[in-house]
């Protein structure tokens, strides 16, 4: 039994740097099998929606504009995402990849938080269009 | 004051309380510092988590139930995992396991060092809280690198897992537990030796063999008092098979007893993790798991950091499950805490809380209602809706 | 002294803002230094001024069932209480602003208002947390207080006067009493800490126990006051024991010096040390702490008979 048994842990300290880190003045780089942001790519997509069946988060949706001609829209909700990689499991065609560097991703503007991917002029033609209530709404209250 | 008086100055801890991180509400009638009564009451946390599983694919129910606990979440996906191949009767391969166990270790030592550090802060020793914190950062650094998060890793698929151990990894995990295990003995050292921590740990909340078997206490706090109960080695499952697990015991039973238990059992795990880099079986990461489960029910069972683990899943052959059912370790474990406060000092009443390890989201699960009439009733969804609707009219 | 002295000293120095910004140096310098030996960072220098102003700027919640008028008022005596007790120690090294023999005892005094009020504080309350904290800060009060109270007679005693500037001058001029009488530098010190309810003698306002102890129910203005009044204590306890243990305090270099010296002490203390529960502080105090220096005590009682 010593009276204390620290103490030399703790004196040392006094001239090492300190262990916490000043983020945002330093960032560390993010690990390599970081999941962070969905990205998504076009190529190759049926239109299966096994993603976005799977999703546990419904944070996936594929908006079909043309079956036959492979278009399609994948509306993402960021916010919702808990970047489980599960979609990335469930497609079989590879078009959904986690990155690994995006992933500050707070914002101050709801916007940021919905994604659509997909060719430009389809992604217009959704967004013109007023939003359809299809994707259920996560139960808040 | 009269007697009656005393009796009744209670002193609550909790539902918001800064010992506790989570809500939940301890009552102690206290004669002076001496506690005299101790009630708990439960249940501000309930989520409605084994409701929501009825409305989900079996896919998107592991991650739900991933969360039942956020320390401890790789074992709940482990448990529901296991349990779900095999009502549809597939097996994840090898590799799989081994991983699964890999992580589960990882996670283990990330929540035994988690504790550590709260128990510290309980008992009012924030350096060893803060050291064991810094420490800790090297296993969460290491589950975020392998699996991709930093706590619902997410490992686990139905029917395998995610991710691999790659050459890189194993050499990082071998650093990473080589430093930790040097930082674990030096940690035991304190618990075992510190003056003044031994003050509030020595002899404290003694429970003998007995009364752990009595109250059914699991896990580390079960250990602690000599009970042997470990499912990793009652009842193997995935990789512990193969790696079979050396139990680690203490006969004390006070808190003492339980820090030593808890941090022993770190270097089981480190040893475990390396025997599994050690003999890493080759081969696929996944197999085919139907999307439709066959009607059956089985029990699941799993052992977490804070003890037994339990599932019971029933399926119907859709894709949904008709029933799962979690017990999570620190329900067992509650009683404890009200059969050992009596007599003790309130001052050690934060200890011996945080001495069992408690997570109360992970305990809130079932709805009973005491009517005033005493009888306890299960009420249905339907008449518990009905109620809802008219307490809000 | 005139009448404008008097106020400068009141108002400017060394009483008034002076020390209450001193207060908050050294209770920043305390969590600097506490924060580094757990490897931290901590908090930047204005960390506490900027506490004191959010909290001054705060509404004060005035709980029900309380004596609103006692519920104002303690927090001021406290802190006028540790104020004035800064009148009485050669601050920053320089003389006292008052001195009249005997004014180690008012001063002693002064500063065991402030955890009288505290106690009373909390008693006032009808908050379980308080009452509680309460009862552990008057307990605690009861069991340093004498053991403290020796510790500072020892240098009086030998110094043959019970004014502070003429003691610590006595200091100056002889061999540190640190080391004559190290027993009474420890009890000093350790009763300093149980005072200021530092760790590990924090058993009062235990966090994870009673939450703020007596201070549960203080919001706002009160809570500020009762911080300030502690910020003030620290710096005058710690010149009290720099001057009269650690060889005088001449000037303002050697009064920093050693009273940093002494808090760098005192933060490796709370920082190493496990929080004693009650019954152990008050179990150690009467058991070690005030034994050995009334061991102490009549050891010098008798060492000055024979010379
Ligand atoms: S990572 Fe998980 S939560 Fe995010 S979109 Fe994919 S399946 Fe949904
Ligand atoms: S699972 Fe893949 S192929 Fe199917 S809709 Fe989603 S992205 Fe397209």
């Amino acid at each position: 039994m010593k009276l204390s048994t620290m103490w030399k842990e703790a004196l040392g300290s006094l001239v090492q740097r300190p262990a916490t880190e000043k983020y945002p003045f330093v960032r560390q780089e993010a690990p390599e099998h970081l999941r962070s942001k969905l990205h998504w790519d076009l190529e190759g997509c049926t239109g299966c929606s096994l993603c976005a069946k799977d999703c546990p988060a419904n944070a996936i949706e594929i908006i079909t504009i043309d079956k036959k001609a492979k278009r399609f829209v994948f509306h993402y909700y960021v916010d919702r995402c808990t970047f489980c990689g599960q979609c990335v499991a469930s497609c079989n065609k590879d078009c959904i990849e986690l990155v690994n560097n995006e992933w500050e991703l707070a914002a101050l503007d709801k916007d940021n938080f919905e994604l659509y991917y997909g060719n430009d002029a389809d992604v217009d033609s959704v967004l013109a269009e007023p939003a359809e209530a299809d994707v259920e709404e996560p139960i808040t209250a | 004051m009269t007697s009656n008086q005393l009796e009744n100055f209670r002193i609550p801890i909790g539902p918001q309380h800064p010992a506790l991180k989570e809500p939940g509400h301890f009552e102690f009638a206290v004669d002076g510092e001496t506690v005299t009564d101790a009630s708990v009451r439960l249940g501000y946390v309930h989520r409605g988590i084994e409701k929501g599983t009825e409305g989900r694919n079996y896919v998107q129910s592991m991650y739900l139930l991933e969360r039942v606990c956020g320390i401890c979440s790789h074992v709940h996906a482990t448990a529901f995992a296991l349990g779900v191949e095999r009502l549809a009767k597939v097996e994840a391969p090898p590799r799989a396991q081994a991983i699964r166990v890999l992580v589960g270790e990882l996670e283990r030592i990330h929540s035994h060092m988690l504790w550590l550090g709260v128990a510290a802060h309980e008992a009012g020793f924030d350096l060893l809280f803060m050291y064991s914190w810094r420490d800790r950062e090297t296993v969460m650094n290491l589950l975020e690198n392998i699996t991709g998060n930093r706590v619902n890793y997410s490992a686990n698929l139905l029917g395998g897992v995610k991710c691999d151990i790659t050459d890189q990894h194993e050499q990082e995990i071998r650093t990473g537990i080589d430093f930790l295990e040097e930082r674990t003995a030096y940690y035991l050292d304190v618990v075992s030796n510190d003056a003044m921590f031994l003050r509030r740990t020595r002899g404290i909340g003694v429970m003998s063999p007995e009364a752990a078997e009595q109250l059914g206490v699991v896990g580390p706090t079960a250990r602690a008092s000599g009970v042997a109960r470990d499912v990793r080695v009652d009842a193997p499952y995935a990789a512990y098979v193969d790696h079979p697990v050396n139990i680690v015991t203490e006969t004390a039973g006070d808190l003492e007893a339980r820090f030593k238990v808890r941090i022993k059992e770190l270097f089981e795990s480190y040893r475990l993790i390396r025997a599994i880099l050690d003999n890493m079986p080759e081969g696929d990461l996944t197999t085919r798991m139907p999307r439709r489960v066959k009607p059956g029910e089985t029990i699941s069972r799993v052992e977490a950091p804070r003890g037994e683990l339990f599932y019971y899943i029933k399926s119907n052959g859709t894709d949904t499950a008709d029933r799962v059912k979690v017990r999570t370790p620190t329900l067992p474990n509650m009683g404890s805490v009200l059969a050992l406060a009596v007599g003790h000092q309130f001052a050690d009443m934060p200890m011996l809380l945080a001495g069992i390890d408690p997570c109360f989201s992970c305990n809130d699960r079932m709805v009973s209602i005491n009517a005033p009439g005493g009888d306890t009733q299960q009420w249905t969804w339907e008449q518990l809706r009905q109620y809802g609707i008219e307490y809000y009219r | 002294m005139n009448t404008f002295e008097a106020l400068i000293a009141l108002l400017i120095f060394p009483g008034g803002i002076f020390i209450l910004f001193m207060g908050m140096a050294y209770e920043w310098a305390d969590r600097k230094l506490v924060a580094r030996f757990q490897n931290r960072v901590g908090p930047r220098w204005f960390q506490p001024l900027a506490d004191n102003i959010k909290l001054l700027a705060k509404e004060e919640v005035v709980p029900a069932g309380v004596n609103a008028v006692l519920f104002t008022v303690l927090p001021v005596i406290a802190l006028a209480g540790a104020m004035t007790a800064v009148l009485y120690v050669p601050m920053m090294g320089l003389e006292p602003a008052h001195s009249f023999s005997g004014d180690l005892i008012v001063t002693i005094y002064m500063l065991s208002l402030l955890t009288l009020c505290m106690g009373l504080a909390g008693a006032n309350t009808l908050d379980r947390f308080s009452l509680m904290g309460a009862t552990r800060t008057l307990t605690q009060l009861f069991s340093y207080e004498a053991p403290f109270l020796l510790a500072l007679l020892g240098p009086a005693l030998v110094a043959e006067t019970w004014e502070i500037k003429a003691i610590s001058h006595y200091a100056a001029n002889h061999t540190w009493l640190l080391l004559t009488q190290p027993i009474g530098f420890l009890v000093a010190l350790i009763g300093l800490m149980g005072k200021l309810e530092l760790p590990p003698f924090d058993a009062p306002e235990a966090e994870t126990e009673i939450v703020a102890g007596a201070m549960t129910e203080y919001s706002g203005r009160g809570l500020a006051l009762f911080h300030l009044g502690k910020g003030v204590e620290l710096v005058v306890g710690l010149t009290l024991v720099a001057g009269f243990y650690l060889g005088g305090i001449a000037n303002p270099l050697l009064f920093f010096g050693k009273t940093l010296l002494l808090l760098v002490g005192l933060a490796g203390v709370q920082a190493l040390l496990t929080r004693l529960r009650i019954d152990q502080t008050v179990g150690l105090w009467w058991r070690y702490g005030a034994l050995l220096v009334l061991v102490q005590f009549l050891v010098l009682i008798l060492w000055q008979g024979v010379m």
